[in-house]
């Protein structure tokens, strides 16, 4: 008899996370690749990565849950157990990672968001409302003005000693002031660590505003492998800040364990390559509403459908 | 009185509009007050902090004078103000400053209540407030008269120095906002600096003449029941043909202003340029515009 | 003959009562503007000043759609805050766009609601009789009092029914009722007979369900395609829900109960904060009497009044150790986003429910 499995998936908008955990919650394997746009091939290639890295004759996947921004249309197609909220996610599996956090700080690619835990129970939490300032995307987008690569872009921060003010409430606003601080010649290093600054002055003045911050504190998502950012925070709460080696997977890692509730005989297949899945969105035009309905094909066939907000969008 | 008690005065919002009021009825009474000084990055941080997120630059900026104030005083004056005249409003913020101000800090608040609409005059209003520094109400309503004399007084040479620089040669500019924002020194003084340096003259739409009894600002909008931007679309009208050129200046998000800037824009036939500014709004950006727009309107009297 | 048409703002199923007081008190056909889209939000958008509210977009779009499907008059509600100012603009808006048409205000900037809203009436229909007017007034009120007691008991239950789509079914089938009434008694036979078919259906409700209350600026609360209808996403994840706003509140009982919402939260407000902010503070400090889980407070982005709120709002919910999360819309506010919030804030509901047990 094979021992049980469950895969976790998390589809964010830039980074695409999966992680297989057995009964124990320990993780069995993992893969990490980049969304590039595409949910849909992202996790085609994310699943054959994991073929080649599972044993799956000494395990059988039981439960499939999927979380991040493209939950639905990857859970649908995947035929999950359970498709939830990426912030329920990021908590459960961070509670299991360290039961004692108090705090979880994660900068994702276009959302932060801010959860506070109490006794292992999420007790309040908060997301950026409005604008995309002080996400990954942003940054990301900022160290290619700079020409700098992304990966490298911490080290080259932690050079700085004397970080320029960067206004950063609105993207734009802090993109035209970069622009122009580049232009008089600042140096890279002191532009990079300004705006590691200016993503946690934005973090704290906007997601955390009103939040009490308590220790531990653990930080997450993708802009946590920079470690300039890393050190800004540091710098502006005076406490330690926990990043961990797998914080990117937290959320894959979370919704995994919370699919072993949902075990079910499935029929999944690390196959998923022969499969071709297609989506479609059409307008329903069946009352005033005008819904707009997703459709997801599956070799041609129709397999599921939503958007509706009325019973007449199904029909 | 034994116990002398010091009145912490925030440079900031109302004080643009009353501060001559305030001085010299508190003196009158012979209360010591303390104004905060100047908006520096430091208040501004602090009004950030204590202040949600999507509140406006002037209230955040407000706050930060409150908490300047608010260990080196015995009270501090935050009055409430719904309406200085029948069905006439103001923005809310300026009914909701007193509760706000209380729920965000410990501090002791003097205030006064204003509400025409609701019957509540502004004397009435200071005559209460003097009754709870203790005075009696003759005293008070004397201190009162006084002071709005001297109000008037000092209007009324603000308002003719001002008619005085229309007539200069030079290119000049109507700055339509708000006198809070207009004069802070991290929102309007970043504006009148570069065109000062532009050599060009700065007419304030809101110093306005105390014994205007037209309603000019009809021309422009009927309906329109904000007080304060009244004010201003009167200053328009009356030196929209003296100056070269507008400049609409608010701050983020401005209710009020979000509208009736718009309906002056469609009304007013003038060459204009609009300047909102937000938390950190960066100077280099705000002094590249201005200069586009100056290069415009002085160009209009070469070619004119 | 071709009679001219007369259009106002679509707000969901206000709609029935507004069309059936047009029709009765004046000449013109009713036609309601058209459902909300994703488009009318895109148009209203494009012509609007960049930082007007929220609402003023929505209607603006929704103005511009009603004149293109040949509406000759516009009808808009007015009300206080900002919205006693939108007529001006909108119309001179309007008019820069090329349009030709007469536009009227409800409430005329808020002075004396049942005066002004006859003066009104009076501009759409000079030969109007103040009698058959007070007459249909009131009947129009007292319909939109049952609806909105109707919709108080579909709030709390509608998460719950046993087959989908039975309080839908009913309440179009009322709201049809509704539209043809006669006169008082035929409402009231009609509202007895709708509300006893409401309490009929099946529901499958536990003791001690998740209830989430509402609160927060008029607009966003009342017009569900503004929220990406939040109650019904709500409603779907089976909650009880709780919402103040409505246009009895509005028209009625607002002026009589600002005394008692100021006492109730006397430790955090002495005064009114404009529009209703005060009122919705108060409003928490009665779900959190009434053992509510959670509440939610919307507002559109850059919503003065409700901005001003937020601050003390927040101590009163820090203090009674409450759960409450704020929701900003703009135009820009993705659909996603808010149900991820949505379904995360219900999730830490049921985790802190969990816990005390």
């Amino acid at each position: 008899m094979k021992n049980k499995a469950y895969l976790g998936i998390d589809i964010g908008s830039i980074s695409t996370k999966a992680v297989i955990i057995d009964d124990n919650n320990n993780i069995l394997t993992s893969e990490y690749i980049y969304t590039n746009a595409d949910p849909i091939n992202a996790v085609k290639t994310l699943i054959s990565k994991l073929k080649n890295k599972f044993d799956y004759n000494s395990y059988k996947i039981v439960s499939i849950g999927t979380t991040g921004s493209a939950r639905k249309l990857i859970g649908k197609m995947l035929g999950a157990t359970i498709i939830k909220n990426e912030i329920t996610a990021h908590a459960i599996g961070t509670i299991n990672m360290h039961p004692d956090v108090k705090t979880i700080l994660e900068i994702g690619g276009q959302d932060s968001k801010i959860i506070l835990i109490d006794n292992k129970v999420i007790s309040d939490y908060a997301m950026n409302t409005l604008c995309a300032a002080g996400t990954g995307a942003f940054l990301t987008s900022q160290a290619k003005r700079l020409n700098i690569n992304i990966d490298d872009f911490g080290l080259i921060a932690l050079r700085s000693k004397r970080p320029i003010k960067i206004a950063a409430r609105c993207t734009v606003f802090a993109e035209s002031d970069l622009i122009h601080k580049a232009q008089i010649g600042y140096k890279k290093e002191d532009i990079a660590y300004g705006l590691c600054k200016s993503i946690v002055n934005n973090y704290l003045n906007n997601v955390a505003k009103g939040k009490k911050i308590l220790t531990p504190i653990v930080f997450q998502g993708g802009v946590s492998k920079n470690i300039g950012v890393i050190k800004a925070f540091e710098e502006e709460l005076k406490q330690e800040i926990i990043v961990d080696d797998i914080g990117h997977l937290m959320g894959a890692y979370g919704i995994a364990i919370m699919s072993k509730k949902y075990e079910d005989d499935l029929k999944f297949s690390f196959n998923i390559n022969e499969f071709k899945f297609e989506t479609k969105v059409s307008e329903c035009n069946k009352c005033t509403n005008n819904c707009e309905i997703v459709n997801i094909y599956k070799n041609k066939i129709l397999v599921d459908r939503w958007g509706n907000r009325c019973e007449n969008g199904l029909k | 009185m034994d116990n002398k008690i010091t009145i912490g005065i925030p440079r900031s919002l109302l004080y643009y509009k009353y501060n001559t009021l305030w001085l010299t009825f508190f003196n009158e009474l012979g209360i010591d007050t303390l104004v905060s000084p100047e908006t520096n990055y430091e208040i501004l941080e602090n009004g950030k902090k204590n202040t949600v997120s999507e509140a406006c630059l002037s209230l955040k900026i407000f706050i930060g004078h409150v908490n300047y104030l608010k260990d080196k005083v015995d009270y501090i004056l935050v009055p409430r103000i719904v309406s200085l005249e029948n069905e006439m409003k103001l923005c809310t913020n300026f009914s909701a400053l007193y509760d706000i101000v209380k729920n965000t800090f410990k501090v002791n608040v003097i205030s006064y209540n204003v509400d025409v609409d609701k019957g509540i005059s502004e004397q009435d209003a200071f005559i209460k407030m003097g009754q709870e520094l203790g005075f009696g109400k003759e005293l008070i309503l004397n201190a009162y008269k006084v002071s709005k004399k001297e109000e008037y007084k000092q209007r009324k040479i603000n308002y003719l120095l001002q008619r005085k620089k229309l007539n200069r040669e030079r290119t000049k500019v109507l700055l339509v906002s708000h006198g809070y924002n207009s004069n802070d020194n991290l929102v309007g003084k970043i504006i009148t600096d570069n065109l000062k340096k532009y050599d060009v003259e700065v007419i304030y739409a809101d110093i306005i003449n105390p014994d205007n009894r037209e309603k000019l600002y009809k021309n422009i909008s009927k309906r329109l029941y904000w007080t304060y931007n009244q004010e201003l679309l009167n200053s328009i009208e009356e030196y929209k043909d003296y100056v070269d050129g507008i400049v609409y200046l608010s701050t983020l998000p401005c209710g009020p202003d979000s509208l009736v800037n718009e309906m002056c824009i469609r009304k007013v036939n003038k060459k204009n340029i609009t300047i909102y500014m937000d938390e950190l709004s960066s100077t280099e950006m705000i002094q590249t515009r201005l200069e586009s727009f100056i290069d415009i309107i002085k160009k209009d009297d070469i070619y004119e | 003959m071709n009679r001219k048409v007369i259009s106002f703002p679509t707000l969901s199923d206000y709609n029935t009562p507004i069309k059936f007081i047009l029709e009765k008190l004046t000449d013109y056909e009713v036609r309601p503007s058209k459902q909300i889209t994703k488009d009318t939000l895109e148009l209203g958008s494009k012509h609007s000043p960049e930082y007007a509210c929220l609402p003023f977009k929505y209607t603006l779009g929704n103005y511009i759609e009603s004149l293109e499907d040949g509406a000759g008059i516009i009808l808009q509600a007015g009300g206080g805050c900002r919205f006693g100012y939108y007529y001006e603009l909108q119309q001179q808006i309007l008019t820069d766009l090329g349009y030709e048409f007469e536009f009227y205000s409800l409430t005329d900037n808020d002075v004396n609601g049942i005066r002004s809203i006859y003066n009104t009436f009076k501009k759409l229909n000079p030969h109007i009789k103040k009698i058959k007017y007070l007459y249909y007034l009131l009947l129009t009120f007292l319909m939109i009092y049952f609806m909105d007691k109707i919709d108080i008991y579909i709030r709390k239950n509608i998460g719950f029914e046993i087959h989908k789509g039975s309080f839908d079914r009913i309440k179009n089938s009322m709201l049809t009722k509704f539209s043809k009434t006669k006169g008082f008694i035929d409402l009231i036979k009609n509202y007895l007979y709708y509300k006893k078919r409401f309490i009929n259906i099946p529901l499958d409700k536990p003791k001690n369900c998740i209830k989430i209350g509402i609160v927060g600026e008029l607009y966003t609360s009342m017009q569900p395609h503004s929220t990406y209808f939040l109650e019904r996403e709500l409603a779907n994840m089976n909650v009880e829900i709780t919402r103040f706003t409505n246009v009895t509140f509005l028209l009625i009982t607002k002026r009589f109960k600002e005394k008692y919402y100021l006492r109730k939260i006397k430790k955090y407000c002495k005064y009114t904060l404009g529009s209703d902010a005060m009122e919705n503070i108060a409003r928490a400090k009665i779900l959190i009497d009434k053992g509510y889980d959670g509440i939610i407070h919307i507002k559109p982005f850059g919503c003065t009044p409700e901005i001003g709120g937020m601050k003390i709002l927040e101590n009163l919910c820090n203090d009674e150790n409450m759960p409450l999360m704020f929701l900003t819309f703009d135009t820009n506010t993705s659909e996603l986003g808010i149900k991820t919030r949505l379904e995360a804030f219900y999730d830490m509901l049921n985790m802190r429910r969990n816990n005390e047990k």
